[in-house]
This record gives structure tokens, sequence and C-alpha cells, in this order.
């Protein structure tokens, strides 16, 4: 499988074989080498705020249950009675004392420990060592202010390793205002009959299709300025922007205006005025480069393999693979402890209006992203490449920011880093063998001033 | 306090109300959108919130700032979205989707206003995008009915949307 795998994806180039999408053997070797192996996103803490609070997530195609504990520490575990295997809970959230299974009783407590086996004496005779089944917790579960991750292999990276320089960017949201941060509302989920790579690459570095694939929806509700994009993709500013990659396989488009990321709110003025009120708390935090250009402008930010979030337009996302060629897109609304109560209804509102189930212009995607899918499983489709090759060779250091740098939000560059590390992880049989960088990193630029 | 029973509402209140419902379906289902506008009250609510699936015993407290909405509409978000439709640049809509509307399950009844009814009703909406790819939703709906001269206008609907995930990858369509 390795020599074909070295074969599929040219990064140098710019390209990918449509095997990739269609190819099932392929995809059961990421659920094993990607999701078995990378710190995968389970929850925001402010979605499991008191003890006994639980979310149901997935890591790959299995099913988990992330828990807030008596002692306000999260464990996590595979959501599955270890007696015959059933699925122990069937809720998506919630606050319980116990989990028990619907089959024959079996019943768990919040930190995984089998607390209760119907006819333990009578049926089990009192044999039954009740310490050997409990729960099966994630191997590593690990915080980032306030995002909690997963990861089933011991030998990972530290989750702070492998997040790398894109905590510069994470910060941006996560650490700008001293309140902290918040996914909001529901889960918003829908089936998406793609491959769940498409949707991290068109999120990760395309601006290119902004302008017209969303020309209707940009039509609709922009009301500032983005980089120059516009409807029917007629103009662009490439200096307004920057398509940062090079990072652990995350990746970063951000425009450096401090206000665009509101362009897409048809009434972004109590937002701007939050934004200007606090922008020297921010500037103090983060330095002027953050706190100035980054905090408030659109930046779209990725975290390998299936993590996006999107500060500005206010949207949280993860995809999770639901078997070969389909996910199940799982959306948030997002938002800083610091905002006025009517700012983040604001924005609830707003994310539910332009990215969320009917929304103007997450419902310009699917289509697309299903027809990529699809056109890869023909017979003479599955032979064929597909290219991310624009502005090849065109990237390089930017004083102040971490990462590979090309410039603009319309550029191929952050696409070809992903197919990068998504090859690199594909072909290494364990973690010793992926290999890391943070290219121009901020440790090195520091002891360049120092 | 006069909380004795409302009378029901007159046999041509019901039928003109339901004969509303019919003819907003099918004017949907037509892309006739400045029809169907016409058909709504200028104080239209139009609100589809998203839900979660619980244990009936759950104990969680609400969400801080409510559940979100996939519809949260006014006549004027109305017609943006009715805008962007007709922008010429939905591409998932060009070749139109074959769409057809059931309306069922109505249920005319009186309000304390004279002019108003409430009403339920089912809607089934049958979509049949793309390369023949169907998809079936089904919703339930409660309105409220005003009468305005001699029509019937939609003043407010609240949706039930009978999915946890939708089966869909847009939902470029009213219920």
């Amino acid at each position: 499988m390795n020599a074909n795998i070295a074969d599929l994806v040219d990064s140098r180039t710019g390209r990918q074989s449509r095997a990739i999408y269609s190819d099932e053997a392929i995809y059961r070797q990421e659920l094993e080498r990607i999701f078995g192996r990378c710190w995968l996103f389970l929850v925001h803490t402010s979605q499991i705020p008191g003890p006994g609070d639980y979310f149901r997530t997935f890591m790959g195609e299995d099913d988990i249950i992330v828990i807030r504990q008596k002692d306000g520490s999260i464990k996590a575990f595979l959501n599955s009675c270890t007696h015959r295997g059933n699925r122990i809970c069937r809720a998506d959230r919630g606050n319980a004392r116990a989990f028990t299974c619907n089959y024959h009783g079996w019943s768990f407590s919040p930190d995984g420990a089998l607390a209760g086996v119907p006819l333990e004496n009578e049926a089990y005779f009192g044999e039954l060592d009740r310490s050997k089944f409990g729960l099966v917790p994630v191997t590593k579960v690990a915080e980032y202010k306030g995002l909690i991750f997963g990861c089933w292999d011991a030998n990972s990276p530290s989750l702070e390793d492998y997040l790398g320089d894109a905590k510069f960017f994470l910060d941006v949201w996560l650490d700008a205002m001293p309140g902290g941060s918040a996914l909001l509302g529901e889960t918003q989920k829908m089936v998406l009959g793609t491959n769940w790579k498409l949707p991290v690459e068109n999120v990760c570095g395309d601006g290119y299709h902004l302008g017209w694939a969303h020309a209707g929806a940009m039509s609709a509700v922009q009301t500032m300025d983005l980089t120059g994009l516009s409807v029917g993709n007629s103009g662009v500013d490439l200096d307004g922007g920057l398509s940062v990659a090079g990072m652990n396989g995350h990746m970063v488009l951000s425009a450096l205006d401090g206000v665009s990321g509101y362009a897409f709110y048809p009434d972004p003025k109590p937002i701007l005025e939050y934004l200007e009120a606090n922008r020297q708390t921010v500037i103090d935090r983060l330095g002027e480069v953050r706190g100035k250009q980054v905090w408030g402008a659109q930046v779209n930010i990725t975290i390998f393999p299936n993590l996006q979030l999107l500060p500005g337009l206010n949207w949280f996302r993860v995809y999770h693979p639901k078997g070969h060629g389909q996910i199940e897109q799982w959306t948030w609304a997002m938002a800083e402890n610091d905002m006025p109560e009517a700012v983040k209804a604001q924005i609830l509102e707003n994310q539910c209006l332009t990215f969320g189930l009917a929304g103007l212009f997450d419902n310009d995607d699917g289509d697309n992203l299903t027809a990529c899918t699809e056109q890869s499983r023909g017979w003479r489709t599955a032979q064929m490449d597909v290219y991310t090759n624009m502005a090849l060779g065109r990237s390089g250091k930017r004083e102040g920011f971490p990462g590979d740098i090309a410039a603009g939000l319309v550029s191929e560059h952050n696409q070809r880093y992903f197919y990068r590390r998504w090859q690199e992880h594909m072909m290494a049989q364990n973690w010793a063998e992926v290999p890391t960088y943070n290219i121009n990193s901020l440790a090195d630029q520091e002891a360049e001033h120092a | 306090m006069l909380d004795r029973p409302l009378s029901p509402p007159p046999v041509e209140v019901i039928v003109a109300v339901t004969q509303a419902l019919h003819r907003e379906a099918r004017l949907l289902d037509n892309e006739d959108f400045e029809g169907w506008l016409a058909m709504l009250g200028e104080d239209i609510g139009y609100l589809l919130e998203l839900k979660s699936r619980r244990f009936r015993a759950d104990r969680s407290k609400p969400l801080p700032l409510g559940p979100g909405v996939i519809f949260n509409e006014d006549l004027g978000r109305l017609r943006l979205r009715i805008d962007r439709l007709k922008s010429g640049y939905v591409w998932a809509e060009d070749p139109p989707n074959f769409i057809r509307r059931a309306v069922s399950n109505v249920e005319v009844l009186a309000t304390r206003a004279e002019n108003e009814v409430q009403v339920h009703s089912v809607l089934v909406m049958h979509r049949n995008r793309i390369d023949g790819t169907t998809r079936l939703l089904t919703a339930g709906r409660t309105d409220l009915w005003r009468s305005e001269g001699s029509a019937w206008l939609l003043a407010a609907r609240e949706i039930v949307l009978d999915h946890a995930v939708l089966p869909d990858s847009n939902l470029n369509a009213f219920f």
C-alpha cells in the first residue's frame, strides 16, 4: 500500500489521484492511520459545564461519550457496553448519574466503572470481576484553552506539540479576551455523500471558490469588503490576506483588516462596536499583529485532520466519516464569553443564516463536494488526477507570523500542505515515522531576535 | 375569567384556510415565490428551531442562548432568501430540482381573536435532486392565519422538522 500512497499525491506539483476519494481500502487505512492516530476534537468545555454533563461524539467511526467528572476533570469512553457491545448512550447530550445498557441492564458510572450487573450473584455466581469490564477510555484526553481533544495513540506528541504554531491563530479566538470562548446552540448535523477530505480542503485554503460558488449568497448579504473578493470572482486583493501552512498539517487563511470576519452579516454594527471597544485589550494580550489585523478579520483555521473553526464568521465544525464516501458535518456557533448577550445572540443567529442547515453559503457547497466524490468513482475517473496547482512555489516567510506563507486568500498553497500531511500519515507505520515541522517557527523567530 | 371553550370556526373558514395551505404548497412547488410572499402577513414570523435527542429524564439545564435555528425569518429575511434563489447564481437549483409538497392532518382551531385561527398541519416534502437522488422530509407546522379583507394571510409559522440529521446537502426550500 505504501508504494501506492507515495504515487497518489504529489505536493510539489499539486496533483492528487482521484483514488484517494474513491478507493475503499484507502478509507479503511485512513481510519487507522489518521483517525486512529491524530488528536481529534471531542468537545468544548462550555458544552459540558457541570458534573455529570455528557456529550456524544465520534472519533472516526467510533462512538464516544465525553463526561464531566465530579472533580471537574473530563473523561472520554467508547460508547459501547463491555458485555455484548451495545451502545450504552443513545442521546446526543445531557446530564446523567449513570449510563445503563438497554440490552441486559449493565450500568456504568460517569467515571466509566461498571457499577451494576443484574443477577450478579444469582446468574454469575458472584464470579464476575467488575474491575475488568469498565468502559474503554480514550487513550489520551487533553485540553487546550477550552478545546478538549482525544487521541488513541499512546505514542503521539503532546496536544500542545501536536497543535504547534497553529496555537498562534487558535489564541485569536480562545485567548483574545480574558473570559475565553464558548460554543453556542445545539449541534447542526447534516449528512453529505462526500469523502471527508473534500470539505476540509474546501475550507482550509480554497478562497478561490468563494466569489463563484457563493455568488448568490454574497449578493444577498455581503456588507463589507473581504480582500477584494466579489460576486462572479471578478477581483481579488492578494495583499489583503495570507494562506498559512507548513505547521504540522494545520492550515490558516487570514485576512488582515481586523473586521472582515463580519463581512457577511446583514447588520455588523453591534459587533464592530464590540471589536473597537475591546481592541486595545486584545492588543495588550496578543500583540499588535494579531490584535489589530487578525482579531475580527476573516480567519479560517484547520486543525488536521477534521476540525475547522472560523472566528469572525463564527462557525466551528467537525466532519465525522460515516463509511466510505459519506460524512456527517457537525456545526456550532462560536463566541467569546466577554461579548454582550445581544452580540452572542446575533452571532448565533447569523451563523445559522450563513453556515447553518439552511445556510445561505453552506447550501452552496454540499452538492459540489458530493459531485467531486461521485466523479472519482467511475471506472475511468478513478484513474484520473485532480489538481491544486495554483501559485506553485510562491510562498515564503512573513515577519511576525509562523508557517510557510502564500499571499492572499486565493491560492492552493494550503491544500497542497493538507494533502502532503495526509500522505505523510498514510505512509507512516507509527508516530515515530511522522515528520514534525513548524516552518519559520515562532520559537526560531524569537531566537533570531534575541 | 372567560375561560369557556371556544366554538369551532365556521366551516367556510376551515375550507378557506385549508385551501390556502394547498395553494401555498402549489405556489412553492412551482417556485412562484412572489405569489407565496403575497400570502404572508407583514409581521410574519417563520421559525424552525434546532433540537437534540435527549433522554426523557434528562436533567441538564437549557442552553444559555437557546438551541439556535434553521429558520428564524421575518418578511425581510424571507425576501433575502428568495432574492438569493432568484439571483441566477444558486447553481444547486439549476437545473431545477423536482419538488412536491403534500399537506395533511389539517386542524383549524379558533383563537380569542375573531379574525385569526390557529392551524396545525403536516408537510411531507419530496425532493428529487441532481441525478435522481430522492429525499423525503417531513415536518409538523403550527400556524397563525389571519383574515384580512377577503384573503387569509399567514401571520406566524413554527415548524418542527422530523430529522435529527438533515438527510440532504442543502435546504433551499420552504416548509
